[in-house]
């Protein structure tokens, strides 16, 4: 093995503090899930979004490195190492997902069928009692880790063996399989979308939906690649590898992300807010309201308008350094969304302070622990640059000169 | 540092972007000689005669339209939108993946664009021309079209800006700009060119006149060479926009099989689709007859191929996503709608949309097919086919069986509605003959970017300079 | 000098054949002190136009300001002629319909963003130019085809067109020629 490439020995000292961080969230969660007084409910609904959250930035590392090998832009293998680890925590966030199926009846509304009066809201969910019923709900997530688990894995196998043999032909294989293999992951995670999230509402519906977070799991991964490359490109042996170039690159798809997630959310407004029917706008009258009126705000600013006005600049690209602050802008902004998104279901129009929602920013952080720890536990374990690709060098040229 | 790592004896896979044994005489004469050669081909003429004929078609529908009005085609309640939304939607995607070719391949910096991008721009350019009379025409006094601009008038009046109509007119009135100024400028140094190696007098004062006077000047590249990107980089929202305020015609409305959120993306898709299969049924041929395998290569025929297949796949999930919602909406409309669609009277329209655009395309999987002329040819022929009658699909069979079963009327398209179609495609077709055969339809300054010598080498340069700096003593001549 | 506008000198060029030798003779004259040098190529070279001094391009800031005037332009347009000048309801919408005034807001940036760039460009370029003094040299024809020139203006302080043309042909210029005005 060529131990050029080998990652930095604090490697470890930052999985310890991230770790550490997330411990603190869990003793926040659980200290915020006694004051609640509703323990239960609480616990699922912020485990949920936690779970999400983590789940998309582990689904939108395994979409990239998929298009990292479909795209043949040679710098994108720089970060292929990165997105194989954030993939490989998928296998974490399988098991994290037992809980929810736990939980399912706190947290999905369709699970209470039976109970309901109104007739129509009844005959309504009996149609979709088809789709939406336990068994199959979690029959369903199953498929989609499976699918989900076997790409990475394949992925991962063929990258690590490339590392042994040099084998131009595995790099080849990896191609072959992330065109189908993009195909079924995007249906899995259409479908997730519509079960985890889009389900929460059992009336409401929309067609973009799935590529909407997607997206939103696309622009979460990008934005988590380039803090993580900001660190490496601090520290040997990253640092004579990563340049301004590359960060350009980043920078520029995180920009085009940024307006692909903003066009979508956009266009399901209009589309929506126009047609204006009763099916569809109590969702977003939902949250038009209070707090959520005011998130929604936060949104267009911090998660499009900001980051796309930042992200013009050719010099703040390039810095890797300051890249790395509208990054995390948008990481905030990611959990935001998936807020916005979830929490409001829970409330059933009346909508919460801005500090009843601190206990989903403790689940997120204790979960996140968790996955950082995973991940850079992943990332330790190999070279951090597949050192056998034949393109290596010119992706390493490609972040040259001036 | 980069050197330790390199691999020796790694051949790239990929064929050339461009074919061997070219300079930049070479080019510039292969290229720019199709234009200023005397005479005509009997191939060009002949061709030429033949798309006239269509074009000339168009010209009296047009004209009787015109006379009589909108009552000549088949358009009647609820079928208020036909053909002519169906054509419009057709050719503005068809131009769609000239811009996109154009644009984002160039911001990608995907060097193979080079060759094939002015044909694409120029496709869009027709195309939008093409798909701008549909609705001019359907207004049905397109003598008055003016007032769908906002222009302070006696009667005092503006224009609905709620009305996805008007953003349509917004749109594709700047998309038209846009496109040919974009256009335009990439032919600026190529006009310079064929002005400096024109043959005749007439040729070198149009040529000429079409430069501007245009001298290759360092700090003009720079500011051309930054606009030209700005450009790019305003084009690609630009051609997003476009199609998905089409896409907003239909979803802005609430008609089960127009109302869905995904249409933005899938109408974007869709078009690129539709244009990649244009840009393929009209190179093929092209390429073949005035022999330019040296700049449209193998390289890009995969290319577009693979475009074709990830952006068809898109419409397939575009029609997965339709199927899905319109039984888990539980909606009795929307479940009617997709009922009708797959089994009502129209039904074999769906399934042959199903044939055309997602099943003959997984063909492309396969790289023997990407590679066989024939094979790609006949595939982007059944996607020319299938885009069409996606819009047919949608456009009519959502409205042909509406919500008040006692209108329900089936939609029958007469013979002006086929010469008015086919006559867009001949006046299409006449305007790519006559291009290709007046304008160097493959850039030939970009082309010469590709070539190794046209890079400035470092190395070179210092033993220039210091092989002259010295000054005194006699030098030996360089570059000879 | 005097005599030199009189005999209407425009200034030198000199013919390269390859873009590096050309470069080259571009970066040595500008260290000699020339300020006011030209260069002509077929094709874009970066390389050329810092060699001679080009640093400050304004077609992006140009770009960017006509972008905000379309902004600006495309959305007082629609609330002022939707909510101010002809109220109306359309279908119960509000009159400003923030919403629906946005594609429109859009292809309006983008429609004068383009027009920055395009106009722009040439203003600064200052063309359509019908005549220009370079197009007297005989060879100049190829700088359109294959050929790379640099050329040294009249008007700089440091020219003297004997001296200039002995430097020139020290760099190894395969020609020199006297450009008319």
């Amino acid at each position: 093995m060529n131990t050029n490439y080998a990652a930095p020995s604090d490697l470890g000292r930052i999985q310890g503090v991230a770790l550490g961080i997330g411990l603190l969230g869990i003793v926040a969660w659980v200290i915020g899930l006694t004051l609640s007084g509703n323990v239960r409910e609480i616990f699922f609904h912020s485990y949920l979004v936690a779970f999400v959250f983590w789940a998309g930035i582990a689904l939108g590392c395994l979409g990239m490195l998929m298009i990292q090998y479909l795209g043949g832009a040679t710098w994108g293998l720089i970060i292929r190492r990165p997105l194989e680890s954030g993939s490989h925590t998928l296998i974490l966030m399988a098991i994290l997902f037992i809980p929810v199926a736990v939980g399912l009846g706190n947290i999905y509304e369709w699970m209470h069928r039976e109970s309901i009066t109104d007739e129509k809201l009844r005959a309504m969910l009996d149609h979709k009692s088809l789709w939406l019923n336990p068994k199959f709900f979690i029959v369903r997530t199953a498929i989609y880790f499976a699918v989900w688990l076997l790409l990475m894995l394949v992925l991962r196998k063929r990258s690590h063996k490339l590392d042994e043999t040099g084998d131009p032909a595995l790099i080849q294989s990896a191609q072959d399989w992330s065109g189908p293999g993009f195909l079924l992951y995007a249906i899995a995670c259409t479908f997730a979308a519509i079960d985890w999230v889009m389900s929460l509402d059992a009336e409401w519906f929309s067609t973009i939906f799935g590529m909407l977070l997607i997206v939103g799991q696309g622009v979460a991964a990008i934005a988590f690649i380039i803090s993580v490359c900001v660190i490496l490109s601090r520290r040997e042996p990253m640092n004579h590898v990563l340049k301004p170039k590359h960060f350009h690159d980043l920078g520029k798809l995180l920009l085009a992300l940024v307006m692909v997630w903003a066009y979508f959310s956009f266009s399901q407004l209009l589309i929506m807010w126009s047609g204006n029917l009763p099916e569809e706008i109590p969702w977003y009258i939902e949250r038009f309201k209070g707090t959520w009126g005011y998130l929604g705000i936060a949104l267009i600013l911090g998660h499009f308008f900001l980051p796309f006005v930042l992200l013009l600049s050719r010099d703040l690209k390039r810095n890797g350094r300051r890249l790395v602050f509208v990054a995390w802008l948008v990481i905030i902004m990611r959990f935001i969304d998936l807020l916005w998104l979830i929490v409001p279901e829970f409330e059933h129009g009346h909508p919460g302070h801005l500090k009843d929602y601190l206990i989903y920013i403790a689940s997120t952080v204790g979960m996140g622990g968790l996955w950082l720890g995973w991940f850079f536990w992943q990332l330790r374990s190999k070279a951090l640059v597949p050192y056998n690709d034949p393109l290596l060098p010119e992706a390493l040229a490609a972040g040259g000169g001036h | 540092m980069a050197e330790v790592f390199k691999k020796e004896g790694y051949v790239d896979p990929r064929p050339p972007v461009l074919g061997p044994g070219h300079n930049f005489r070479s080019i510039s004469e292969k290229i720019g000689d199709i234009v200023l050669m005397r005479g005509f081909q009997k191939g060009w003429v002949f061709g030429f005669a033949i798309v006239f004929l269509g074009a000339l078609m168009l010209f009296n529908t047009i004209g009787y339209l015109v006379l009589k009005g909108v009552g000549i085609w088949g358009n009647s309640i609820p079928v208020a939108w036909a053909f002519d939304i169906i054509n419009f939607v057709w050719w503005i995607g068809i131009g769609h993946a000239g811009t996109l070719i154009s644009a984002i391949l160039l911001l990608l910096r995907q060097s193979w664009r080079n060759s094939i991008n002015r044909f694409a721009e120029a496709m869009t350019l027709f195309a939008v021309a093409c798909a701008g009379l549909f609705p001019a025409l359907h207004t049905g006094r397109p003598w008055v079209d003016y007032w769908l601009f906002p222009y302070p008038n006696t009667m005092g009046m503006w224009p609905n800006f709620r009305s996805p109509l008007m953003w349509d007119v917004f749109a594709v009135s700047t998309y038209a700009t846009v496109s040919l100024l974009f256009w335009f400028m990439g032919l600026i140094p190529d006009f310079a060119g064929l002005r400096d190696s024109a043959k005749n007098k007439v040729q070198r004062s149009i040529y000429g006149l079409l430069a501007m006077g245009w001298r290759g000047d360092a700090r003009h590249w720079q500011r051309y060479e930054t606009a030209y990107l700005l450009l790019a980089g305003l084009s690609t929202p630009l051609v997003l926009s476009v199609h998905t305020i089409v896409s907003y015609d239909f979803s802005v409305g609430i008609i089960p099989g127009w109302h869905a959120t995904i249409f933005p993306p899938y109408f974007v898709a869709g078009a690129i689709y539709a244009g990649f299969a244009m840009v393929l049924t009209l190179a093929i041929p092209v390429r073949k007859f005035y022999h330019l395998e040296d700049f449209i290569t193998i390289r890009h025929i995969r290319n577009m191929c693979k475009v074709m297949l990830a952006t068809g796949l898109i419409v397939g999930y575009g029609y997965l996503m339709e199927l899905f919602m319109s039984w888990y909406s539980a909606n009795t409309y929307e479940m009617f709608m997709m009922k009708n669609r797959i089994f009502g009277p129209y039904g074999y329209m769906y399934w042959l949309l199903i044939l055309c655009n997602v099943l003959v395309p997984q063909l492309l999987w396969i790289k023997k097919f990407r590679d066989k002329l024939g094979v790609v040819f006949l595939v982007s022929m059944f996607i020319n086919v299938g885009m069409w009658l996606e819009r047919f699909v949608i456009i009519v069979m959502s409205l042909n069986r509406d919500f008040l079963p006692a209108s329900w009327r089936m939609y029958k398209p007469t013979v002006f509605d086929f010469t008015m179609f086919f006559g867009t495609i001949g006046f299409f077709l006449t305007c790519m003959f006559l291009f290709i055969r007046f304008v160097p339809m493959i850039p030939i300054f970009e082309m010469k970017t590709l070539l190794p010598e046209s890079k400035v080498d470092e190395h070179k340069v210092e033993e220039h300079i210091s092989g002259t700096s010295v000054g005194a003593n006699p030098l030996p001549q360089f570059g000879d | 000098m005097t005599t030199q506008e009189e005999t209407g000198i425009y200034g030198l060029m000199a013919e390269f054949d390859t873009p590096s030798s050309a470069v080259a003779a571009a970066r040595q004259t500008y260290d000699a002190g020339y300020r006011r040098i030209n260069a002509y190529s077929p094709y874009p070279i970066e390389e050329l136009a810092e060699a001679i001094g080009f640093h400050k391009n304004m077609v992006p800031l140009t770009v960017f300001i006509c972008g905000i005037l379309g902004a600006i332009g495309g959305i007082s347009l629609q609330i002022w002629t939707s909510a101010i000048d002809y109220p109306l309801n359309v279908g119960g919408r509000p009159l400003i319909s923030l919403p629906s005034f946005i594609p429109i807001t859009f292809e309006c940036t983008v429609l004068l963003a383009s027009f920055g760039a395009f106009l722009g460009m040439l203003i600064m370029n200052g063309l359509p130019k019908p005549y220009h003094p370079v197009f007297n040299v005989p060879t100049f024809d190829r700088a359109s085809i294959d050929r790379f020139f640099v050329c040294v203006k009249a008007d700089d302080p440091k020219f003297n067109e004997d001296e200039t043309r002995a430097f020139l042909t020290r760099l190894g210029a395969r020609e020199v020629s006297h450009v008319e005005k």
